[in-house]
């Protein structure tokens, strides 16, 4: 073991990073042993099994990747804001960029949805909790433990540095030596499990768990869009998990997957990588089209338009996703049949994303429309995500996209879907749902604030890229010259990234500040909304519903109150949860282990945490554990409490 | 708890139903991942550069004798969950002790086989074609001994504690497991085997 | 007690899978290369099928069946598209 390759050394900034951590773990560490509350946080949240807590700790992660990954960006426009700027190296413009899609995508995003399809889908069906709650939080902590490998590999060993994408031969052995890219192999493959087994908890929690009368065609949309990124979940990651392991067979036991030599086929690196990417973008934005769906309907108190042919445009979308993918590499190689292929499926899938788009519209159509931040992030999604897609469809083009590939015209395409379909969901959802789960809602002034600078600054930052694009400028560039006339945009998309950081930092301090000044809600219906989960109180009992609900059709709880159709006609009985387990936390730290030792090729350890985890999971099995049963008297305690009246 | 008597005990639960239900999910997610393995099979299996391509390497006997005890594996699985839903103890035991009998006798099969290609120069790093071949074999043996393992708890657990609605459920969709794997084995059988040796 | 142990349906089972992986064997005789890959799908997927079916009881339970054909019909669409987009991105349509 070369130490001196152990720490990232030589670096002030990672110095600093390393000093950061150090501090907050031991202000962590102190501030838990002071105020006494290890056991607290042991049996409320890492050994829980709730899906309302897993939700929030997925969302908390995510809105403190949501910070690293924004970091990242403001260096890198810093960087490239002006020629031949010297702030930051060709290698370390390359690690920031691979750090920034790595955690934007898969340590934001998905965390985010995932979080938020936690908090509500068991509520929106009628459900007690998810499927499988104990896979559930494995699924929380693997997901952490993949999160918190890529986070340390910038101050030990060093990041990954060959793009998110990590295309063959860089990030082959040969030319990446460092253990980065080992991160990714192992950080990604760890966390990807954990996806892999909240997509198959989800499905049968979805089909099978649904309260009466909640049929297919009666759920709320959201739990629809949930229900298909679950089987594009459960039948995508396979294909990375493959992928990833042939990367580390190659970089760590010398395989020929993807080499330049002895038979290896580099490209296929690529290939495999985007038979999953592909789908993989329609899992992070389905839900937050099912999200635009709630808070549309919601704040334009109508039903939303076109129901069936939502639930089948989704459908189709999960289907062609999977027959895409080549479109990512038009200029690899493969003859013309092939681009003609792709681009004619790739052109094909615009169109059941257009149906969506018509029938928010007509939602919104002679309803009655109340402006509130949700719904201003949801306004503002339909025609800024839209120009995302028809430059999409301008790409699909193979032809022409000899021209645009890897021009910055792509990196404002993906960005023009990704931010304002995705990440305004997220942070539409995120205000949307806020107070069903902590009983009151965001500051509603700084929220719009924290939007205005965010949507305007979002345009400022991403339009001119397009240009750039078509001028010539090539994506993950670190510098250019004052010659090739690129400064005067990149400046102003410099001047938007700084506008979408203020934004940020007033979204942050909105939930500081609502923390001290929001009014608390006893109300469980703060928005006059629409679907079962408003049924409950704020904050949500652990066994959310005191009496299953009796649906009897769309939108039920709309129905119940305003179309005299009771929702809760049947008697309290006792409840069975399920116990909260250490066992899943245990195992995503064997995990960590496994993973960490992997990277630097550690066979010892890695043969022993291997060992570790076959235990735990023999103990898992050989549980005997049934759970808990709540009272009829409890539970009427519970609702006393939280309502301040009975059933 | 309700439970169904009408149905099995494996199914006789909600939670029972539905664990058999999400693991059926699961082996889809393996299909995808079988066949991704596959795929890259497939792709590479004529870039065996310098080294042995599969005509020269596979051994037909040692392929028959797998595929044979994979195959009555599968068999005695499948009476050991008849036996079990007659609820004859005894026998579901032996039954299901044969499977993971004829489960290591494949590995052991299996690791002779992969001994015998390093040995005649073919490693996992000397071409494409190796590396996915044993990758695909490897991952399917991974699988193979994973449910040794798993299998051995179980029936651990059935002796113990009999048949109840959790060691029932847990043999079940262990039999499902087990048949999987030998659904997967007669593809590699056919397609990578015989279609080598073809 | 023979009878009851050994289920005929199970027991017809595994003898027809033992025939048709021996008659998947003949791919190896001297024939068009189409003919060979044709007795091997059809063999194998004979087989894979009987154990979904008769072994796995796939069909058995109402209340799962169409959602069981669906997963698997997902699944299966999944993996041929990997697999035949594959070929025919490195194999078939390669740049010539």
């Amino acid at each position: 073991m070369k130490w001196d390759e152990f720490f990232v050394t030589g670096e002030p900034m990672i110095y600093g990073a390393m000093a950061s951590i150090v501090l907050a773990t031991i202000a962590i560490i102190v501030g838990l042993t002071y105020f006494k509350k290890w056991g607290y946080l042991w049996r409320e949240w890492l050994t829980t099994v709730d899906h309302k807590r897993i939700g929030v700790m997925y969302i908390l992660s995510a809105l403190i990747m949501l910070f690293r990954g924004g970091v990242d960006a403001i260096m890198m426009r810093f960087q490239t804001a002006v020629p031949e700027n010297k702030f930051l190296d060709a290698q370390h413009y390359n690690e920031i960029f691979t750090t920034h899609g790595l955690i934007m995508i898969l340590f934001m995003a998905m965390p985010f949805i995932i979080g938020i399809m936690n908090v509500v889908v068991p509520l929106q069906i009628g459900a007690r909790d998810v499927a499988f709650p104990r896979l559930n939080a494995i699924s929380f902590w693997l997901f952490f433990v993949g999160a918190m490998l890529l986070n340390l590999s910038f101050v030990i060993g060093g990041s990954p540095d060959a793009g998110w994408s990590a295309y063959f031969p860089l990030a082959s052995l040969e030319f990446s030596p460092t253990v980065g890219n080992n991160y990714y192999s192992l950080a990604l493959q760890i966390s990807g499990i954990g996806t892999l087994l909240t997509g198959i908890n989800f499905i049968v929690t979805i089909l099978k768990m649904r309260a009466p009368g909640m049929k297919l065609m009666r759920m709320p949309m959201f739990t629809w869009s949930s229900l298909i990124t679950s089987v594009i979940i459960a039948f995508a990651f396979p294909v990375l998990t493959v992928a990833l392991a042939l990367m580390m067979f190659d970089r760590i036991f010398g395989s020929q997957f993807f080499t330049m030599s002895n038979g290896g086929m580099d490209m296929l690196w690529a290939n495999l990588f985007w038979v999953w990417g592909h789908p993989e973008v329609y899992i992070v934005i389905l839900p937050a089209f099912g999200i635009f769906s709630e808070i549309i309907a919601t704040f334009s108190k109508k039903n939303l338009y076109g129901y069936t042919s939502m639930v089948v445009s989704m459908v189709v979308i999960s289907l062609l996703s999977f027959l895409v993918w080549a479109h990512h590499f038009y200029t690899m190689g493969q003859g013309a049949m092939v681009n003609g292929f792709f681009s004619i499926t790739t052109m094909a899938i615009s169109v059941p994303t257009g149906v969506k788009i018509f029938n928010w519209l007509f939602t919104m159509r002679k309803g009655k429309i109340t402006f509130t931040t949700p719904m201003l992030y949801s306004l503002a999604f339909i025609p800024i995500f839209t120009i995302g897609g028809v430059t999409g469809v301008m790409l699909a083009m193979a032809s022409a996209d000899y021209q645009y590939h890897n021009t910055m015209f792509l990196v404002a395409h993906f960005h023009y879907v990704l931010i304002p379909g995705t990440v305004f969901a997220v942070i539409a959802g995120f205000h949307y749902w806020f107070p069903k789960v902590f009983g009151f809602k965001l500051n509603e002034r700084l929220g719009k604030h924290a939007f205005w600078w965010i949507a305007i600054s979002f345009n400022v930052t991403f339009f001119p890229l397009f240009f750039l694009g078509l001028q010539g400028m090539t994506r993950r560039m670190y510098t250019y010259s004052a010659e090739t006339g690129f400064g005067p945009l990149n400046l102003i998309s410099f001047a938007g990234a700084l506008g979408l950081a203020f934004g940020f930092i007033i979204l942050v301090y909105n939930i500081y500040y609502s923390i001290r000044y929001s009014p608390r809600e006893t109300d469980g219906d703060p928005w006059d909304a629409r679907t079962l989960e408003w049924a409950t109180s704020s904050p949500i009992p652990a066994y959310n519903f005191a009496v299953t609900p009796n649906v009897k059709g769309r939108d039920a709880l709309w129905s119940a109150k305003h179309d005299n159709q009771p929702i809760f006609d049947g008697k309290i009985e006792p409840i069975h949860l399920p116990s909260n387990s250490g066992k899943p936390v245990i195992l995503g730290a064997v995990f960590f282990v496994f993973g960490f030792s992997l990277v630097f090729s550690w066979w010892i350890p890695a043969i022993i945490s291997g060992i570790g985890i076959l235990i735990v999971l023999a103990s898992m099995s050989f549980d005997r554990d049934h759970g808990i049963t709540v009272s009829v008297e409890e539970i009427m305690e519970t609702e006393k409490k939280l309502r301040g009246e009975t059933l | 708890m309700k439970i169904d008597a009408t149905k099995p005990l494996e199914y006789g639960s909600e939670e029972n139903s539905n664990k058999i239900f999400g693991f059926w999910i699961f082996l889809g997610a393996e299909i995808a991942l079988f066949s991704t393995l596959f795929t890259v099979y497939f792709v590479l299996v004529n870039r065996y550069a310098t080294g042995p391509n599969g005509t020269e390497l596979f051994e037909l006997s040692g392929v028959l004798w797998e595929t044979f005890l994979l195959l009555s594996s599968s068999f005695t699985i499948g009476l050991a969950v008849h036996s079990m839903r007659l609820g004859l103890k005894k026998p579901m035991m032996i039954f299901f002790g044969l499977t993971l009998l004829m489960g290591l006798g494949f590995l052991g099969i299996e690791i002779t086989e992969f001994f015998t290609y390093v040995h005649e120069g073919a490693t996992i790093s000397t071409s494409a074609f190796t590396s996915s071949l044993f990758v695909l074999l490897g991952t399917h043996g991974a699988h193979v001994s994973f449910g040794i393992l798993w299998g051995a708890s179980i029936l651990l657990q059935v002796k113990r504690q009999g048949f109840t609605l959790a060691t029932a459920n847990k043999s079940f969709i262990f039999s499902l497991y087990w048949h999987f794997l030998d659904v997967v084995w007669i593809f590699i059988f056919s397609f990578v085997y015989l279609k080598g040796l073809m | 007690m023979m009878k009851q142990l050994f289920p005929i349906r199970h027991v017809m089972g595994y003898l027809t899978s033992l025939i048709l992986s021996a008659l998947a064997l003949t791919a190896l005789l001297d024939i068009p290369f189409a003919s060979k890959m044709a007795i091997l799908a059809v063999t194998a997927i004979i087989q894979a099928s009987l154990q979904l079916f008769v072994f796995m009881h796939i069909s058995e339970m109402a209340s799962t069946k169409k959602e069981l054909y669906l997963n698997i019909a997902y699944a299966l669409f999944v993996g041929l598209v990997t697999l035949f987009g594959s070929m025919f991105i490195f194999v078939w349509g390669w740049y010539s």
